[in-house]
């Protein structure tokens, strides 16, 4: 448990006791980590940063609305395939030509594919799971279990090395009970005034002391405030946090707030609100004090 | 691992479940796996460690914290709530005596629910004051010597008058029926559990619906509507996919193909037809059920709006029809009012068994093969072998039936009811907000 959390700080990612445990007991259990969170709290980057850890390839699967077998898993490259017969029709050498087309040779590997085949241990990374359906979360399902594929045409491919398997949701539906009792879960919330400090200086580290703690406390202030529809992430506090920095500013001021808050709010009825129920001076003073 | 340790997570996981976390069994090997490689000793390690394998929902993360707090709470710590709790029992105890001496007929006690004397204990002086000057002027007037069904009629008013301070005092009083375990440490912690639950938008989602205060209703109805318009938009998405072109299949394509030296004369296509299903609702609003009724109106409200193929019902002694009250456009609280105004069967027994018959006999031409039908209720009626007969009738006639059961999923187990229609149609839990939630996202419809 030690390793992983001097693994995470080598590495930059801020961790508590809760994702240490929860990863330690992923690995020691084999089972999958399934992380859920508001947008922008480091699911993503927690998946990147294990591979980064434990020194394994990452492959990531990316999931969107309609993602299916053939994009997850492996497809026929099919115009290799209409290549190749028309040159074997003019070479008059048809025979076999069926077992050919179907061998490795055609086969494209898509990213679970690709995790079932890798030599070494790999992190794979299913990225917001939640947006894709239920028919594609049962084949995973099963995929998770057994860690092999069936082929029509090459039969059964089994996995050398069990990757390790981060799942990510953003929670736009609930994922099936079958799915979640598989895996070891993680539930990662907007982080603490202290641990978004440490955030920040481990991925802006030119910018001031004071100044740190004056972002941090300012967004921990804009989060709370239930009016504010999207909440700004922790990828928004970073970007606020370099912004200031080329402004060359070394403590805010309710003129910097007004400038700038467009970077930690993206929508006008945010903003609007913001003005109304918090605004630049009062954040400007609570962030200071 | 010692054998009292794992005694001890079962009995812990147990206690999870009552308290409503889902807890698989898988899950209970997971956490017994998982104390056999962390520290033990460090009490927050052994908390995330069982917190992460057991605990799948955002929503249920509360309830596990709160319930491993009292559970492995220090032993002085424990013995103390358990005498509190068994003080307040006590206490409940005698004041339900001393509800039964002040509520009396010439001289013999009023027939009342536990639940009613409970109530009149809670009331203040003046309130109790009262019932008792009512029940002193009723025994100075009429005697039963004369009027034999006097004590039955005073004991009606009796109890519209508690129901009606009820209404007004929800705050007050704690009626959640507790399902006693014969374990007195878990007693005492599900019951400190439901005092100290937060009204968040999180627990609402797992609070039994009969039980959501007034104040909470606002947020309950906006849940709803949220549910159903997630359910709404799963299902024509699922409809629009099935009049979008249909996808070539290239590899049956390839496959089929390569005599004709590679030019694509035969496509080959995946089907995948998916119909939009024509549902009927069929909404027990008995006496028994009345409390969820209106949650689970406002449900149904919501996806009619979208859905032009629902045929709506509600019934208790029979069946009335109340599709034509959803117009598109109407107004959710003016239609509750009207369908209960007009309504002959709001607040009655149950006779399922006589409502799928006038289903069946009067409205024939609905129960078609690609119909779904959709029961709503507690299961709690008369004649359960009529009833029971009367769904094999109709099961005939239809796709499927399926059943939403009001009642908690942990109480199936006891009810006859349940059991006996579970072997005949699908249940699905509808207790809770998140059952509902559950119910969206399952494949019923598809
Ligand atoms: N604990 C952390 N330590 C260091 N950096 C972090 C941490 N958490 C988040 N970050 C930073 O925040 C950024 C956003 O995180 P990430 O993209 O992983 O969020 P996400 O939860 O996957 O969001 P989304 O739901 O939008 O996909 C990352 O680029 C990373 O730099
Ligand atoms: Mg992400």
């Amino acid at each position: 448990m030690e390793n992983i959390r001097k693994g995470f700080e080598e590495v930059g990612y801020i961790s508590d006791a809760e994702v240490i445990v929860t990863v330690y007991l992923a690995l020691k259990l084999q089972k999958p980590i399934l992380i859920e969170g508001e947008p922008g709290v480091g699911k993503t980057e927690l998946g990147k940063v294990l591979s980064q850890i434990f020194h394994a390839d990452l492959i990531r699967l990316q999931c969107y609305e309609g993602l299916d077998e053939n994009k997850a898993l492996y497809e026929w490259n099919y115009q290799k395939q209409l290549l190749k017969i028309q040159i074997m029709k003019e070479a008059q050498a048809c025979e076999n030509i069926e077992h050919d087309l179907f061998s490795r040779e055609y086969l494209l590997e898509r990213p679970l594919l690709k995790a079932i085949q890798s030599e070494n241990t790999s992190v794979l990374l299913i990225d917001e799971v939640d947006k894709t359906d239920e028919e594609f979360e049962a084949f995973l399902f099963e995929l998770l279990s057994d860690f092999q594929v069936s082929v029509p045409e090459l039969g059964t491919l089994t996995a050398r090395h069990i990757p390790m398997v981060v799942l990510t949701s953003n929670n736009e539906r609930e994922l099936s009970d079958g799915l979640k009792r598989r895996c070891i879960y993680l539930y990662l919330d907007f982080p603490a005034v202290e641990r978004e400090i440490a955030i920040i200086k481990a991925k802006v580290p030119e910018i001031n002391e004071k100044l740190t703690q004056q972002i941090a406390k300012a967004v921990h202030l804009i989060r709370q405030n239930r009016e504010i529809k999207k909440k700004p992430s922790i990828a928004e506090t970073l970007d606020w946090a370099r912004a200031l920095l080329t402004l060359n500013e070394d403590s805010l001021s309710e003129k910097l707030v007004k400038q700038t808050i467009n970077i930690l709010l993206k929508t006008k009825a945010d903003i609007e609100s913001f003005n109304k129920q918090i605004g630049a001076a009062a954040l400007d003073e609570f962030a200071r004090s | 691992m010692e054998k009292t340790m794992e005694a001890n997570i079962v009995r812990f996981t147990h206690l999870l479940r009552l308290a409503g976390v889902k807890v698989g069994s898988g899950e209970v090997i997971d956490a017994l796996n998982a104390l056999t490689v962390i520290d033990f000793s460090d009490r927050e390690q052994v908390k995330t460690a069982l917190r992460s394998v057991l605990v799948k929902r955002k929503g249920e993360r509360d309830i596990f914290d709160r319930t491993f707090d009292l559970y492995f709470a220090p032993l002085e710590e424990r013995e103390r709530q358990q005498m509190e709790h068994q003080m307040r029992q006590d206490q409940k105890k005698q004041q339900i005596e001393e509800a039964e001496q002040d509520l009396t007929f010439e001289e013999e006690n009023l027939d009342l629910t536990e639940e009613e004397k409970y109530l009149y204990s809670q009331m203040d002086q003046e309130d109790k004051g009262r019932i008792k000057d009512y029940l002193k002027k009723a025994e100075a007037g009429k005697s039963r010597e004369w009027e034999p069904n006097v004590k039955s009629l005073i004991e009606t008013i009796v109890k519209g008058a508690l129901r009606k301070w009820l209404h007004s005092h929800q705050d007050q009083v704690d009626l959640k029926e507790r399902v006693s375990t014969g374990d007195l440490e878990l007693d005492y912690i599900l019951e400190d559990l439901g005092q100290k639950a937060p009204s968040g938008e999180d627990s609402l989602m797992y609070e039994d619906m009969q039980h959501i205060k007034d104040k909470d209703l606002p947020k309950a109805n906006m849940l709803i509507r949220r549910l159903a318009k997630h359910l709404v938009t799963r299902i024509s998405r699922r409809y629009k996919r099935s009049k979008r072109h249909q996808v070539l299949d290239l590899r049956r394509t390839i496959r089929d193909n390569i005599r004709y030296g590679g030019t694509m004369f035969k496509l080959k296509y995946r089907s995948k037809r998916i119909q939009k299903p024509k549902l009927i609702l069929l909404c027990d609003v008995s006496g028994s059920m009345a409390s969820y009724a209106s949650l689970v109106l406002q449900f149904i409200y919501g996806i009619h709006s979208v859905l032009g193929q629902i045929e709506s019902f509600i019934f208790s002694d029979d069946l009335e029809r109340i599709s034509q009250h959803f117009q598109p456009g109407s107004d959710f609280n003016q239609l509750m009012v009207d369908i209960m105004n007009k309504s002959n069967v709001w607040g009655g027994g149950t006779r399922l068994h006589t409502s799928l018959k006038t289903l069946r006999k009067k409205h024939s031409a609905l129960l078609t093969s690609d119909a779904y039908l959709i029961i709503l209720s507690d299961t709690k009626t008369e004649a359960i072998g009529d009833t029971l007969q009367e769904l094999q009738n109709i099961k005939k006639c239809v796709k499927d039936i399926l059943w939403l059961n009001t009642l908690p999923e942990q109480e199936w187990q006891n009810s006859i009811s349940t059991r006996t229609f579970q072997a005949l149609v699908k249940m699905y839990p509808c207790n809770t907000l998140n059952d509902i939630e559950q119910i969206t996202r399952s494949k019923i419809f598809s």
